[in-house]
């Protein structure tokens, strides 16, 4: 019998590490995959492989050939399909094997026996759906709204971080660290340092926000589920940033796996015409090294925590975002991994 | 595999001394409060920075500046 390659039932803690499952996750720029290219990406603790059809279209399929494992990405493109390099064997986009030329008619053509992921491409980058049951339909994708709307201007900055994906996460659930961290920044030196936080329900999520202040810091934060997990947050510009108002970001992390995370930034701004422009030229110009030193000021602070530094904390109220995000998260891989062992 | 840490992603270029010094005179404009199109032409006219072919800037050679360097600038993506 042909055999299909799965990591298999995944226990709670696994999927807690490495990600939830059933679900779109980012999984890099789209100029990454340049048409004619093979990429290999480690995301979710797993190994891929992506490749764009001549066509213009990305795939991605585990990076595993059918015939004895070897690495898909060491293979060749052949506009729809990839040739294995060990013995030559074709895979086509929806992970069937379309030629075994070492032996032609071989039981092997015609059968799917590579996972292959749905994937889709937004705001310049490519998410794919990490579904556990390959015959299941994958969730609609609601593309975040800044970018969707036609008066949003963004950029995409993508980084990958030597710190578990949570830890990226609960920090953009924790907009007290703004006023800390980020004090000697472009954007966060103003506002009180004390606060009151609330939970604000939605139908797709929650905000999480300062009662006492809004649009002097990094003062609120709203956590989406909409197919794929994405914030919104605002932070305020200094006036020499021009008309526009405050910046937003919305954000990603996907697991590269249990302790390396990839991190999707789109800063993005309300602005049209010439202050569109303006904005994008001071941008690329001046403005993007100053955000750049505020992320690193995140990275290097997450990167040196122990990764077992959730373990005996202490939180306070400022904290209800994290526990919320942590217990959703807790109790969705207990469900994941009980459905996969079910299975 | 080492991680991906790029500091600028939104070109392929650094700006050009032209680019860097009206990138800050616009800024020292803005910073003095001047958001509107009115104030930063006469801003940057008051700094002396002028239009590529040197004479002051108007409104619509700044905007179509912007909108050309928003375009090319330093390959831009
Ligand atoms: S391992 Fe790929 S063709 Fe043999
Ligand atoms: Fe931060």
């Amino acid at each position: 019998m042909a055999r299909v390659y799965s990591p298999g039932a995944l226990s709670a803690e696994q999927i807690f590490a490495t990600g939830m499952r059933d679900q779109w996750h980012a999984v890099c720029p789209s100029d990454w995959v340049e048409r004619g290219a093979i990429r290999k990406l480690e995301r979710l603790g797993e190994q891929w492989v992506l490749y764009r059809q001549s066509d213009g279209r990305v795939r991605m399929l585990a990076d595993r050939c059918p015939h004895r494992g070897a690495p898909l990405s060491q293979g060749m493109h052949l506009g729809d399909r990839i040739a294995c390099q060990y013995h030559g064997v074709q895979v086509g986009s929806d992970g069937t094997v379309l030629s075994v030329p070492g032996m032609p008619g071989c039981n092997l053509e015609g059968k799917k026996l590579v996972r292959s992921l749905p994937v889709q491409e937004v705001g310049g980058a490519i998410l794919a759906w990490f579904g556990t049951d390959p015959d299941v339909e994958p969730a609609p994708l609601q593309i975040p709204d800044p970018l969707a709307a036609d008066d949003v201007s963004a950029f995409l900055c993508y980084v990958e971080w030597d710190a578990p994906w949570r830890f990226g996460l609960e920090n953009l659930l924790d907009p007290m660290h703004g006023a800390f961290l980020h004090h000697e920044s472009h954007s966060m030196f103003g506002g009180a340092q004390s606060a009151r936080f609330r939970i604000r329900e939605t139908d797709r999520g929650f905000f999480f926000e300062k009662t006492d202040q809004r649009g002097v810091n990094f003062d609120w934060v709203e956590f989406n589920r909409t197919g794929v997990d994405w914030v919104d947050l605002e932070i305020p510009y200094p006036s020499t940033a021009g008309p526009g108002g405050p910046f937003g970001i919305v954000g990603m992390v996907t697991p590269i796996d249990a302790d390396r995370s990839a991190v999707f930034f789109w800063r993005y701004r309300r602005v049209t015409g010439w202050e569109r422009d303006v904005w994008r030229f001071l941008y690329r110009t001046t403005l993007e090294d100053r955000h750049w030193a505020v992320l690193e000021q995140d990275r290097v602070m997450l990167e040196h925590m122990a990764h077992d530094a959730d373990q005996a904390e202490n939180l306070y109220q400022h904290d209800l975002g994290v526990i919320r995000l942590r217990r959703m998260y807790k109790n969705q891989a207990e469900e994941q991994a009980k459905a996969l062992t079910d299975a | 595999m080492s991680l991906y840490l790029v500091q600028n992603q939104s070109r392929t270029a650094d700006p050009t001394p032209y680019e860097s010094k009206l990138a800050k005179a616009i800024e020292q404009v803005f910073g003095d409060g001047g958001h509107s199109l009115e104030a930063l032409v006469d801003g940057l006219n008051e700094i002396g920075i002028h239009s590529p072919d040197g004479s002051p800037w108007s409104q619509d050679s700044l905007t179509a500046e912007m909108a050309r360097l928003e375009q090319s600038v330093n390959g831009g993506r």
